[in-house]
């Protein structure tokens, strides 16, 4: 059937409005709503970032766009981005291998699975926080666990501190993937589970390898899944703040203040509120572009995919009938 | 054959992995729980002699020995209620509405449909930390700071997009036939949505309604921000108060530990129960559904 009939079809009965109509009304409802809620503090923090603050004298003075180039140019809100960038790159990296292989193993039959498979969720139900707890049991040095356990097998030195200021970010980086790798394995094992048995029944038939079946069969069929996983992590990844602040706060010096944190720290310990607005735009369009980045790519993507793969599929069984 | 057993020995081997990877946080964490400030200062690996329930006691207010700086450790508990109270209608308000939106972006086609989704989801692009000062002199002129309403507002805004993108991906698979015939022997389009699609998603509806709880439960910034130190402040701050990482003051650890996992317990049962629920949830090209 047809839209259009069923447009006819439905009309009579649904008070005058046509599907379309119908879906627009609540579409928009739902978008003004968050119009309401978030442009209107953006345009503000826009306004904000145009004017200097001096909270002593209580006098805000417009200095046009002054503090972005401050954003972009200063030594501390450069390193901060890079920080950012890096935290961002180290967790997607992570949580793609990890959320992958650990949906690749849960695909496979053994004993225990369903238990497995509810037990690997509880990393990403638990709050930052308590990852941050939980985390730091494990890396502090004078008790944690990773010394107490690799000390006595001589693997690393007395009381070696794990977030020192080279690896602090990329411990922090761990911990997050901890915290957000079984998201991204539940989508990979939805998109597994689509994969018909039959594909790799002819792809054995034709004695193609563990990994020549993984590169021709399952890759084609969680192509869409790997974007999926590559958004949700590098978005919240640019989000992030609450590990960090737990964490580390921070340190040591200044080594994991990623650019939230920096945001954060010029609104509340500096109060200078219009060099935070103008860097949270930075924050705002590099997030953005990764965003929109990724939106083409999987508008692009996905339709090539299913081309390929139903070509792929067509193929192998006309192969092996 | 051998092939096969090497194989099978890699499967173990990998199933182990994924377990203690999983597991060995929440274990040490537990462990520390139970172990006494001196002894913890020795080394977490070592077994306990006297295991105590002293950290769990000072939070239900039951020792003798007071809590750390200023009576903290009370404020967990009070933290732990006033998260229910605010993640529950977060929850239920912010299904409801996903429903709709999912509803609607998954089984009808609309002008505009791509630019609307992606309008939404690009709200959830947008770190919290950028419109934290414009929400908390809007909230303050209209008298929502150190209100719930005011969070429970900030944390609808923040999960509705996520969720109508989940709830649209598992519209879009459900059969139509049902649907349209319900709507032929003379149902309105909210009539159908209630009695027949409605059950037909419940798990899809379900999964939304714990991605929305743990958001709510879990988050801390604006929790910081807009209820911090008042007397609707939430868990997460309430936690980070004790904090030894971030606290002013003595804090010990193994309080914090324990602190930390009675705060896990309500999204630990969620995530288990519901875990049939989320691994049903349909990953739908967004873009390109078009029934």
């Amino acid at each position: 059937m047809t839209a259009l009939q069923r447009v006819a079809l439905w009309r009579s009965r649904s008070g005058g409005l046509t599907d379309p109509q119908f879906a627009l009304a609540i579409v928009i409802g739902v978008l003004l709503f968050h119009v309401i809620i978030i442009i209107v503090p953006l345009a503000y923090s826009f306004w904000l970032s145009l004017h200097e603050t001096n909270v002593i004298l209580r006098s805000r003075e417009y200095v046009g766009f002054d503090l972005w180039g401050e954003a972009l140019f200063e030594e501390e809100t450069q390193s901060a981005t890079l920080k950012s960038l890096y935290f961002a790159a180290v967790s997607v990296v992570l949580s793609l291998v990890l959320s992958l292989g650990m949906a690749l193993v849960l695909n496979q039959e053994f004993p225990g699975r369903g238990i497995l498979r509810a037990l690997i969720l509880l990393p990403w139900a638990v709050s930052e926080v308590v990852t941050a707890t939980m985390w730091t049991v494990m890396l502090e040095p004078s008790w944690g666990f990773f010394n107490g356990a690799l000390q006595p097998l001589g693997i690393v030195g007395e009381g070696h501190v794990w977030l020192n200021k080279d690896w602090a970010l990329f411990w922090l980086a761990v911990a997050f993937t901890w915290h957000i790798a079984p998201l991204g394995t539940f989508f990979f094992l939805a998109a597994l589970q689509t994969i018909p048995q039959d594909l790799y029944n002819a792809a054995r038939i034709d004695r193609a390898g563990v990994i020549s079946r993984f590169y021709h069969v399952t890759l084609p069929h969680i192509r869409y899944a790997v974007l999926i996983v590559l958004v949700v992590v590098t978005v919240e990844a640019f989000r992030q703040f609450d590990l960090v602040f737990a964490m580390t706060s921070g340190g040591p010096g200044t080594t994991t203040q990623i650019l939230p944190l920096l945001i954060f720290r010029y609104n509340f310990q500096f109060s200078q509120y219009g060099l935070a607005s103008a860097s949270s735009f930075i924050l705002i369009i590099i997030a953005t572009i990764l965003a929109v980045a990724y939106f083409v790519l999987m508008t692009r993507r996905t339709k090539q995919t299913r081309v390929a793969a139903a070509q792929r599929r067509a193929a192998i069984a006309a192969e092996s009938s | 054959m051998k092939r096969d057993a090497n194989l099978k020995l890699f499967v173990a081997l990998s199933v182990l992995f994924v377990f203690l990877w999983t597991i060995v946080p929440f274990f040490w964490m537990l462990w520390a729980s139970f172990m006494t400030d001196s002894e913890l200062s020795t080394g977490i690996v070592q077994g306990i002699d006297d295991p105590t329930l002293d950290h769990y006691n000072r939070i239900f207010g039951h020792a003798d020995e007071e809590a750390i700086h200023g009576g903290q450790t009370k404020l967990i508990g009070q933290g732990f209620l006033n998260s229910l109270l605010v993640s529950l209608p977060v929850a239920i308000i912010g299904t409801a509405i996903a429903t709709l939106a999912g509803y609607a972006f998954g089984r009808f086609n609309f002008p505009a449909k791509t630019g609307l989704l992606f309008g939404l989801l690009l709200t959830r692009v947008l770190p919290p930390v950028a419109i934290l000062i414009p929400y908390f002199t809007m909230f303050r002129t209209v008298g929502l700071v150190g209100d719930p309403g005011g969070l429970i507002l900030t944390y609808l805004t923040g999960i509705i997009p996520l969720l109508s993108w989940v709830l649209m991906g598992y519209f879009a698979t459900l059969p139509l036939e049902v649907e349209r015939a319900a709507r032929i022997d003379g149902c309105s389009r909210l009539k159908v949505l209630w009695y027949v699609i409605i059950p037909m998603a419940a798990p899809g509806i379900s999964a939304a309604f714990i991605i929305a709880f743990l958001f709510a439960w879990n988050e801390l910034l604006f929790g910081i921000i807009l209820v911090g130190g008042t007397k609707w402040q939430t868990l997460s701050p309430a936690l980070l108060a004790i904090s030894p990482l971030t606290a002013v003051g003595y804090s010990p650890i193994a309080l914090f530990s324990a602190a930390s996992a009675l705060s896990i317990a309500p999204p630990l049962i969620l995530a288990l129960i519901f875990q049939r629920y989320i691994t049903r949830l349909n990953i739908v090209d967004p873009v390109t559904v078009r029934e």
